[in-house]
């Protein structure tokens, strides 16, 4: 996935003006059907897929493609993460553009926006170590306890503070935890250092489920601090986790992969 | 519609330009935020657009390389 215009402080600015989704390709067979119907070729749904769309999902407002570069220019291929400025700064423009076509309804929205959820604990982990970020995981067996977590998360989530700097999913089940070193099934919101390859994790703190927002703002702080991002280069990742035996098992097949094996070539970002 | 839409754009395209300036002024000494805010499903996510009438920003990509997880 892109790391330079994604990490641009012109688009990331613009993001804000945004809903921003990033799905995890082939982990849904639903979501796989949408990304497809935006970008595809020969009716193959590739690894990345990006554009910008209307509120409603419905309409494109710039070119799918693989990458930002598709809409903005760029390089493609080796190199993509060393983007030249005029490009990512035509991205934030045009976002900036988008958003003032697009203003939203402001204070007619009701309501504060829910988390930012992943799909899972198991997909959380990974995607949480792909972003070197700490998962934050609102446990609980009772919907209802976990529907005043969200509350009380949610006005700290998207401040100014911590908005970006750390990812979110539901759980309400133990086992979910399975792959979480130490855990003790205890409610409440549970910070997790993903293990390197995003496979295992272990809990850095757990905060009580009854932890107003105004409390958890210390309390999350403190507890995201102790988070330490990996440090491996891209190529040693690899390396490392192919040595290491670590494998990912998507959920739904690899439709890029599976071209490439019938004779098709590595497509570009 | 595909001509409305793009003058549309072009019109705030420029207005956006100073836009930008002016909010990079407001923004010095603000606390700094450095990673964009990310809905994980399309449900979610989609559901927010909708309830705010903000338009979509979408990407997507495997979170493994050959097999290896925990990278983009």
């Amino acid at each position: 996935m892109d790391r330079s215009f994604l990490a641009d402080k012109d688009v990331i600015s613009a993001s804000r003006k945004f809903v921003c989704i990033r799905l995890a390709t082939y982990e849904n067979a639903e979501e796989n059907k949408i990304l497809a119907g935006f970008f595809s070729r020969g009716g193959v749904l590739e690894n990345t897929v990006f554009t910008l769309l209307t509120p409603d999902g419905k309409t494109k407002l710039v070119s799918a493609g693989r990458s930002p570069v598709w809409a903005f220019g760029g390089v493609r291929g080796a190199g993509i993460n060393a983007q030249p400025e005029v490009s990512m700064k035509k991205m934030g423009q045009t976002m900036e553009a988008i958003a003032l076509a697009y203003p939203g309804k402001g204070k007619a929205t009701k309501g504060s926006p829910p988390l930012p959820y992943l799909a899972d604990l198991r997909l959380a982990m990974n995607v949480t170590a792909a972003d070197r970020q700490p998962l934050v995981v609102v446990y609980s067996k009772s919907a209802e306890q976990r529907k005043k977590m969200e509350q009380e998360l949610s006005k700290v989530a998207w401040s100014d503070q911590f908005i970006g700097q750390a990812q979110y999913v539901s759980a309400s089940d133990a086992s979910e935890f399975k792959s979480v070193k130490n855990f003790k099934a205890t409610s409440g919101f549970v910070v997790i250092q993903p293990g390197t390859f995003g496979l295992t994790g272990e809990p850095i703190a757990v905060i009580d489920a009854k932890t107003s927002a105004s409390k958890l703002v210390e309390s999350l702080a403190k507890a995201l601090d102790k988070h330490k991002p990996s440090t491996l280069t891209y190529n040693q990742h690899r390396q490392m986790g192919s040595q290491a035996g670590a494998r990912w098992v998507s959920k739904t097949p690899n439709q890029e992969k599976e071209a490439r094996r019938g004779g098709g070539r590595r497509p570009q970002r | 519609m595909m001509m409305v839409r793009s003058t549309l754009l072009a019109g705030a395209f420029l207005a956006a330009t100073f836009i930008s300036n002016a909010q990079a002024e407001v923004l010095k000494g603000a606390v700094k935020t450095e990673n964009i805010a990310w809905y994980g499903t399309w449900k979610g996510g989609l559901a927010e657009a909708q309830r705010t009438g903000r338009p979509i920003l979408l990407v997507s990509g495997a979170p493994q390389c050959h097999n290896v997880p925990g990278v983009w």
